[in-house]
């Protein structure tokens, strides 16, 4: 199961390596995407407003979306599909694979849009730091809560307006917990209680992919 | 016979404990100490909300884990977790529209983002998912498939809701009647009146379902039929 | 010419044992499962998530509460209540503690003294203990009693 998640993995990542659509299309929309939420906020209170670590979720999960899509896509073009079912890959090692992708992808994203709230959302630049440990923790739940609602949505090939509606009731306590978690490293407060809710919610959503993912796959 | 029979008096049953309850309810019980006749809405709001997540979001729940085993997978299984799920719709909406219209003068709020108020409209955010996932495929297995791992995934909520009153402190009041002490906090002719509200909308459910299922099978029939229509046109057109 | 036979091997090959595998696979996921979920009811967890701070809880916290907007839950003092141009006064207690409450705007139809009431607001500075609020709700009880001309109180004002 680990090999095939490693290669299914490789794979994902070496396709995004080729095509930078990470690079040329999400991330500009990410970038864009916080400074909209700035104008927003507006002036006055861009620099002193509380809500700086619940935009930046807001728009990670903005961004997460167009990334699942992505990887679901690849996952359900004509000749991967074939190659998957004709090689028998366990599709829990399929779900792991798609997942380990997704959490690099997404970290990669994270770490640019946490320098984008510094600059243009003003949160703290120790404490923003402080807080990357658990925007990754919380970052890894939200991709393997994505590997399986992708599938559910059917990839590519369902609306675009499925996987939202399907996902964001799931991803809403993974955005609650990351954003309590930011701003208690901002602003101080307990944060140990947000770091477990994050990684139970991890275990969690790897568990039920592993389980159910074959199900969702079979044909 | 006798399921014809239960199923002819399933309606008239619905009707009369519906009719008692609104009678008993609005103008035999007496009012309450400090809510007044304002709390008179606890004879509609908890019986919707038992209904919504349990009876309804269970069956749903319950049939599409029949349809993931694959000794009773079958059609019928999963056309009742589509139906449960849209009655569930209903239900969850009327949840929260009845405590909305009670919280207002008794909280002095319309809604709070507390546990309980929020895990069930993430709930209701589940069920409509479910709908629009069923919507967006074609093929009946794929479809029923997938739409059973998202109920599943959903019914996680369900216990969530349930001991969110007692887990956290929330605006919203405990349990009235599965108390932690297993005391009941409504008496007399009260009490019997939310009974008969219980029973009266979980009936109700069962006669939604019922009209719901048939019309499903219609649909199905009626769609069968318009493809061998179809097949039988485009059969003609060869030989000419 | 090598022999055609010897150079495929087209004997059968046994399946792998994936049923096992994947039943055991199965057992362990869930069991991660509930671990996951058992250490999440933990106590200490839960409290995260609570809508509002009891008066001898957020006393106790005073010093980390400082003057930011929390949600206060407390009884009214009976006896308290004295109603403003602009809102009301009352004093709320729990937990052997008390606060001072100053609230802008008309509470709610229930409000009044011996109930629990949640009060959304701050500390008007980091001494002192006098809550600012910006919006009271009523908490009210699981408990429904009918309304009795003759009920008889205690002398804490409660009915059964």
């Amino acid at each position: 199961m680990i090999r095939i998640a490693l290669l299914v993995a490789a794979k994902d990542l070496r396709i995004e390596r080729r095509s930078r659509v990470l690079l040329w299309q999400v991330l500009p929309f990410g970038v864009m995407a916080l400074v909209l939420a700035g104008l927003a906020l507006g002036p006055q209170h861009a620099g002193h407003s509380s809500a700086g670590p619940g935009l930046f979720y807001l728009v990670m999960l903005l961004v997460a979306l167009l990334m699942i899509n992505r990887s679901q896509s690849i996952e359900s073009s004509p000749g991967t599909k074939a190659s998957v079912a004709t090689l028998g890959l366990d599709p829990a090692g399929v779900f792991l694979g798609k997942a380990l992708a997704l959490m690099v992808e997404l970290w990669l994203m994270g770490i640019v849009l946490l320098g984008g709230s510094v600059l243009l959302l003003h949160t703290a630049l120790r404490g923003t730091l402080s807080a990357l440990p658990s925007v990754l923790v919380t970052l890894a739940a939200l991709a393997a809560a994505g590997a399986l609602y992708g599938a559910l949505s059917g990839g590519g090939q369902g609306p675009a307006t499925l996987l939202p509606v399907l996902s964001f009731p799931a991803f809403a306590p993974l955005l609650i917990a990351g954003e309590r978690s930011f701003s208690a490293t901002l602003h101080g407060g307990t944060i140990w209680q947000w770091w477990v809710i994050s990684l139970v919610a991890l275990a969690a959503y790897v568990g039920v992919g592993i389980l159910l993912y074959g199900v969702l796959e079979e044909s | 016979m006798m399921k014809q029979l239960s199923q002819r008096l399933l309606g008239p049953v619905t009707f009369v404990l519906l009719a008692l309850t609104l009678w008993l309810g609005l103008w035999v019980t007496p009012s309450f100490e400090i809510q007044g006749d304002l709390a008179r809405l606890v004879y509609v709001h908890p019986a919707v909300a038992w209904v919504a997540l349990y009876v309804s979001f269970g069956t749903a729940t319950i049939a599409s884990a029949l349809y993931l085993w694959r000794r009773t997978r079958s059609m019928l299984v999963d056309r009742i977790a589509h139906c449960a799920m849209e009655v569930s719709v209903v239900f969850i909406l009327l949840t929260l529209i009845t405590g909305s219209i009670w919280g207002r003068p008794a909280w002095g709020v319309w809604w709070a983002w507390d546990a309980r108020l929020t895990s069930t409209a993430v709930l209701g955010v589940f069920a409509l998912a479910y709908l629009a996932l069923r919507r967006a495929n074609d093929d009946p297995e794929l479809r029923a498939r997938r739409s059973a791992v998202l109920a599943l995934l959903a019914a996680i909520n369900v216990p969530i809701i349930q001991f969110s009153v007692q887990w956290w402190k929330t605006l919203h009041q405990g349990a009235t009647v599965f108390t932690t002490d297993h005391g009941l906090k409504i008496h007399g002719l009260q009490a019997w009146t939310l009974l008969i509200s219980f029973l009266g909308f979980t009936m109700l459910f069962f006669w939604l379902l019922r009209a719901r299922y048939r019309l499903e099978v219609l649909r199905d029939e009626r769609s069968n039929a318009l493809v061998e229509e179809a097949l039988v046109q485009r059969r003609r057109e060869g030989v000419r | 010419m090598p022999d055609a036979d010897a150079a495929f091997d087209l004997s059968p090959v046994a399946a792998p044992p994936s049923k096992r595998r994947g039943r055991r696979r199965s057992i362990g996921v869930v069991a991660l499962l509930v671990v996951a979920v058992l250490a999440l009811l933990s106590q200490g967890l839960l409290h995260s998530l609570n809508y509002f701070e009891t008066v001898d809880q957020a006393m106790h916290s005073r010093a980390s509460l400082g003057t930011k907007t929390i949600r206060l839950e407390g009884v009214v003092k009976p006896h308290t209540i004295t109603r403003t141009a602009t809102g009301a006064s009352f004093w709320i207690k729990g937990g052997g503690k008390e606060v001072f409450v100053s609230a802008h705007g008309s509470p709610p139809q229930l409000f009044q003294a011996n109930i629990p009431v949640v009060v959304v607001g701050h500390f008007t500075s980091r001494t002192s203990d006098t809550f600012y609020g910006t919006q009271i709700m009523v908490k009210h009880t699981a408990s429904y009693i009918a309304q009795h001309p003759k009920r008889v109180k205690a002398p804490n004002g409660t009915t059964r």
